[in-house]
């Protein structure tokens, strides 16, 4: 496990690449992510971070979603952080729990010409002419998660997630409206982690 | 899975199963429920299923602008149409979003579907941006069509300019002129647009050759659009045709429009809607 002992994602590949007998799950160490959904891709992968005592996972995320679901690809980069409430937490064994209450947020960059950070630098539209970006989304996300760890040794800490969130823009429409139902502006993903 | 635990499907299985109706890849996605696409097709299915009045018989609709970020005035909208009598379809002139994105449009559609006549509408210049015009065509339709009813042929064309950079082809001058001189049929014509021409987002190249194609054509008994949220009724080019602008969905107003006889005869009526309860 020294070789872990300053690990980032490459870090982490590597040992993964070693197998689980290097491995010492202490739930601090990096992670690798993949995820379903919430708005991040179809499939966004990546990894982070576990610190904060088990507490914080600050992570980036690279996500795709193909041309048949977007009209064109779309490549989203997201940097997200999330805090895992240590309590309450349900056992289901030994090495096994759920964590009901995880919240974070992200903020993300959707690729390409279609989208613009600001509008007045596309040249197409006068200063102010739309307020928002196109391209950088903000959000908050709440997830229930299951993490299972393993002996010292013989193998990885590992999280599933189910994960609801929203974002900056659907979050300013229900403002506005109080018709609008909160279940239309949820979006929801799924994931999976693993790391030291 | 994580084997070993066997409890955790009892866990797992509602939550996957309570998410897939929300899971979202993108606020940019394109895709949407195939019972959500092509729906101007859908509503000119419905609304031929409506026998259309009679030639000497008036012809009246409602006729509204940009619903944008406006989902509980739409509330309000569908249920004061709904009371009205004798109203054959709605039009609403563009902007139908605020940011582009297609929860915006299922958002709208998901209300206005409860009107009891359909509805019809042309893109706006909010509804491009992003993913905008992609899902507009996947979600709606058509950027330029024009059907018949009744008599009338609406034509309703994106005159979004400035969304494409003012290249000098939107609007698309020449379809408008070919849908116009088709007269087959029609004993009069209506424009619906969302930028109207004497605006700024209007391509100012195209101002002149659009109003002469509308003028060049006497059956053109109205010009509609949305885009500057109030209600407007003027003749810019001095040519006996009125432009008219209508109101968003935010100043909960709308026109009913009537039509009937072969001249350029119509006639508004306001309605205003009461506050969402």
């Amino acid at each position: 496990m020294r070789t872990c002992a300053k690990p980032g994602l490459w870090g982490l590949c590597a040992c993964l690449a070693a197998g689980p007998a290097i491995a010492q799950p202490s739930g601090q160490g990096p992670f690798l992510t993949v995820q379903v959904g919430g708005g991040l891709g179809l499939v966004a992968v990546g990894g982070g971070w576990w610190g904060g005592r088990q507490r914080l996972e600050p992570e980036l995320l690279v996500g795709y979603v193909p041309r048949a679901l977007g009209s064109r690809p779309l490549f989203i980069f997201t940097a997200k952080a999330t805090y895992v409430a240590p309590r309450p937490r349900l056992e289901l064994g030994e090495r096994a729990w759920v964590q009901p209450l995880a919240v974070g947020g992200f903020v993300n960059y959707t690729a390409g010409r279609a989208f613009f950070v600001r509008s007045v630098r596309t040249g197409r539209y006068p200063q102010g002419y739309y307020w928002w970006s196109s391209a950088v989304r903000l959000g908050a996300c709440a997830s229930l998660r299951v993490v299972r760890v393993r002996e010292p040794g013989q193998g990885f800490r590992q999280v599933l997630y189910s994960e609801w969130s929203t974002n900056d823009l659907y979050a300013i429409s229900r403002a506005s409206n109080c018709r609008l139902r909160l279940t239309e502006i949820v979006v929801w993903g799924a994931g999976a982690k693993a790391g030291l | 899975m994580i084997p070993g635990v066997g409890g955790l499907r009892y866990v797992l299985l509602p939550l996957l199963l309570g998410g897939c109706a929300a899971l979202e890849f993108s606020p940019n996605q394109t895709w949407v429920p195939p019972a959500e696409r092509n729906l101007t097709a859908q509503n000119l299915t419905r609304l031929y299923q409506t026998p259309p009045p009679a030639p000497a018989d008036t012809l009246r609709f409602v006729f509204i602008g940009d619903s944008q970020r406006f989902y509980d005035e739409a509330e309000a909208f569908v249920r004061s149409v709904n009371q009205q009598r004798g109203i054959h379809f709605v039009l609403l002139a563009g902007d139908l979003t605020d940011f582009g994105l297609p929860r915006e449009m299922r958002w709208l559609h998901h209300r206005l579907r409860h009107l009891r006549v359909p509805y019809l509408t042309v893109i706006g210049n909010h509804d491009q941006v992003a993913n905008g015009r992609l899902n507009y065509q996947r979600i709606y339709g058509p950027l330029n069509y024009s059907f018949e009813y009744g008599g009338t042929r609406f034509v309703l064309l994106d005159t979004n300019s400035r969304e494409y950079g003012f290249p000098g082809t939107v609007p698309n001058v020449a379809w408008l002129r070919a849908r116009l001189a088709d007269t087959a049929g029609t004993r009069r014509q209506v424009v619906v647009c969302h930028v109207p021409p004497t605006d700024s987002d209007f391509d100012p190249r195209l101002v002149l050759p659009y109003a002469a194609a509308l003028r060049a054509s006497p059956r053109v008994v109205l010009h509609l659009a949305g885009h500057v949220h109030r209600f407007s009724a003027q003749q810019p080019f001095q040519d006996g045709l009125s432009y008219l602008t209508g109101y968003s969905f935010g100043k909960r107003r709308y026109q009913i429009v009537s039509l009937w006889g072969r001249q350029r005869q119509f006639h508004l009526e306001t309605v205003t809607y009461a506050d969402v309860r």
